[in-house]
């Protein structure tokens, strides 16, 4: 580790982390004692088989899911027992997300989803809508932006999915698997494109993949198995 | 979210399922139909009886005549029976609470005569403050009996205007102007004996002198037919003229003064004339008021709208069903969308708002259209329900049945109706939109992945 990297401060901090799911009468450590730095503007990747419990940290770092126990710090702040309306807060000013299914909202055009999170932000008409196009024009759907995500290839959704994640300028950006779903060429360009991004904003992203190809495009990967960390590795 | 991209969305949202939206609206339609239908009838019924009491100004009059009719417990007619009207029973009347006045009367014949032409004039005495207290009417000409001029006729606009002549086959009419012709007043020679020797009584009506009053044309039939008299000044000429009678006549003349042909008492409220009329029940009086023919027709009238409003009230229980199985349909097919949006930064309190909204433009649009339907329902009751409620009402005080409107739609009703709505929309929308808020993101996203 350099002094530059020391010198940078931790974007995210996962300490003793643990998920319990109950099956009856049996428990399911899904996340197990996990512990982890992310240093700000780091692309870390959790790698992991299926049931590894990698989605699950992720989830449980964006508050969709509640720990058990242990603490998550995102920029400072302990979001485990936050509230959901201080979480919602929380996510509007500084997370965003890429789906694996891109989970775009089916009746929307493409710069209407694009434009939600800025909506739930109450940002003025005109502002959130040259931002959301900017965003669009930059993973290169400018002639897409009235398209409905039926109307689009699995790779434009997925960049409308890129454009929603990043136009409101969070500092962290979770992707679940997000080229679980794009071909082999469509999967190099999504991943560029995020690289890119994050890059320019000086953005810290979480990735989790299970596919190995992906881990050259991160600064630290950390390997998980039974819900807990076999392996980091820095790039 | 902002209001505006709430309703957008809401709206978004309800035109994805136009027809299942459409047949919402549809049961709110009914609904505001019914009520406000419902409301108008009452305030149309309410308002052709509180003209009838207007025009009739005698709602709070009770009767008491000399010759009361009995029932039985039936309500049968059973018969007459007389009763004593003397000052005994004036001071008892007095008593009685929520008595404003009360007025004696003697009732007497009496003829005018113009020219050759004459007519028939029912004369009615009373005590000069009645004047003031039982909605007389406006004067064309002169004023009412007073206590420094109180030798006066007050007449009645239809009983000038029924002057006539008739001798062998001629029969003329005429309307006679007293300020302008010469008019007579006497009493009727067919009622007692005259004595040949006397001079006969006769009261001549001089503008000069202004011994008379006449009243403008009233709704009333009763100011319109009947010429008043101060109860005094009455008896002054009434002993006068007995004086011109033979002896044996004469006697029987001055009983008519002893007791009064009838008593009227005002009653300070309308709400109180049931009461009063009760009490002089007590006292062992028979006693009329026009109240006790309209509670009947009030209470037709309250059931009415205890109908129309139970049906109302059911087409809007039904329809608020209807909106709250709309909306949770409709979570249930957005569950996905509203776990991404949470996990976007939707705030739970947007997305309560925003289905909340939805339930309330349903609501909206169906108040709207709904009052739309009412005015042409509302029409319709007034052009062609007629001959219905001229049967419900025929047996009542409502004397123009004809000109009634049986539904009214207030300036205010429209709001009313289309915030209700709203109102309903809102309440049914509450609890499904709350089961929206709990929904997990988590949960939410896996499904139809």
């Amino acid at each position: 580790m350099n002094e530059e990297q020391k010198a940078r401060k931790k974007m995210i901090e996962v300490k003793n982390l643990k998920k319990i799911y109950r099956m009856g009468d049996e428990k399911i450590r899904a996340v197990d004692d996990v512990s982890f730095d992310v240093m700000d503007g780091e692309f870390c990747c959790l790698i992991g088989t299926s049931g590894s419990g990698k989605s699950t940290i992720l989830n449980l770092l964006a508050g969709i899911e509640k720990a058990t126990s242990g603490e998550i710090i995102l920029r400072g702040k302990n979001i485990v027992g936050m509230s959901e309306a201080k979480l919602a807060g929380f996510r509007q000013s500084s997370l965003g997300f890429v789906f694996q299914s891109y989970n775009l909202i089916g009746t929307m055009t493409a710069l209407e989803n694009v434009e939600l999170p800025l909506i739930f932000k109450r940002e003025k008409k005109k502002i959130r809508r040259k931002k959301s196009i900017e965003m669009l024009k930059k993973v290169g759907l400018d002639n897409r932006m009235d398209h409905k995500p039926s109307e689009m290839s699995g790779g434009q959704q997925q960049r409308v999915g890129i454009a929603r994640a990043f136009v409101a300028k969070p500092k962290i950006i979770f992707a679940d698997e997000p080229t679980g779903n794009l071909d082999t060429k469509t999967t190099v360009e999504v991943m560029t494109l995020i690289k890119q991004m994050a890059k320019e904003n000086h953005q810290t992203i979480v990735m989790v993949t299970h596919d190995p190809t992906l881990t050259e495009y991160a600064d630290k990967v950390i390997r998980i198995s039974d819900g807990k960390i076999v392996e980091t590795k820095i790039n | 979210m902002n209001l505006w991209d709430l309703l957008k969305m809401g709206l978004r949202n309800l035109s994805r399922r136009k027809a299942r939206t459409a047949l919402t609206v549809v049961g709110v339609i009914i609904g505001t139909v019914s009520i406000v239908s419902m409301v108008s009838i009452g305030i149309g019924i309410n308002e052709t009886f509180e003209k009838t009491y207007m025009e009739n100004g005698a709602m709070t009059i009770i009767r008491i005549e000399q010759y009361s009719a009995n029932f039985d417990e039936n309500g049968n007619w059973a018969g007459e029976s007389k009763q004593v009207l003397d000052d005994n029973l004036v001071n008892a009347l007095r008593g009685i609470e929520h008595v404003k006045a009360i007025a004696p009367i003697i009732d007497q014949s009496g003829q005018l005569k113009s020219g050759k032409y004459t007519t028939y004039a029912q004369i009615r005495a009373i005590g000069r403050d009645a004047f003031g207290e039982f909605g007389f009417p406006e004067l064309t000409y002169g004023t009412y009996p007073s206590e420094n001029d109180y030798k006066k006729i007050v007449f009645a606009n239809g009983t000038l205007q029924n002057f006539y002549y008739s001798s062998g086959r001629k029969y003329e009419t005429k309307v006679v102007d007293p300020t302008d012709e010469k008019v007579t007043f006497v009493f009727p020679e067919w009622n007692y004996q005259k004595n040949p020797r006397k001079k006969d009584f006769k009261l001549e009506m001089n503008p000069g002198k202004g011994n008379f009053a006449v009243m403008a044309e009233s709704d009333n039939w009763e100011y319109n037919s009947t010429c008043y008299m101060d109860m005094a000044f009455f008896k002054e000429i009434w002993k006068e003229y007995a004086s011109t009678l033979t002896v044996a006549d004469r006697k029987r003349a001055m009983q008519v003064l002893e007791s009064y042909s009838s008593i009227y008492v005002n009653v300070d409220n309308i709400d109180n004339v049931t009461d009063v009329q009760d009490a002089i029940k007590e006292l062992g009086y028979g006693t009329y008021s026009d109240m006790q023919y309209l509670e009947p027709l009030q209470q037709t009238s309250n059931m009415i709208q205890i109908v129309l409003g139970a049906i109302g009230a059911l087409a809007m229980l039904v329809s608020a069903i209807n909106i709250a199985n709309t909306m949770v349909m409709s979570i249930y097919e957005r569950t996905r969308e509203i776990g991404i949006m949470k996990v976007l930064g939707c705030k739970v309190y947007d997305v309560r708002r925003l289905f909340l909204y939805e339930a309330a433009l349903i609501g909206l649009m169906g108040g709207i259209i709904g009052i739309i339907i009412s005015y042409l329902v509302s029409f319709g009751i007034n052009k062609y329900g007629q001959p219905i409620f001229a049967a419900i009402m025929q047996t009542s005080a409502v004397y123009d049945v004809e000109g009634a409107k049986f539904s009214v739609i207030p300036f205010w009703l429209p709001f009313a109706a289309a915030l209700f709505g709203m109102f309903v929309g809102v309440v049914s929308g509450y609890i499904p939109a709350r089961r929206a808020t709990k929904i997990s993101a988590i949960e939410a996203m896996k499904s139809n992945q």
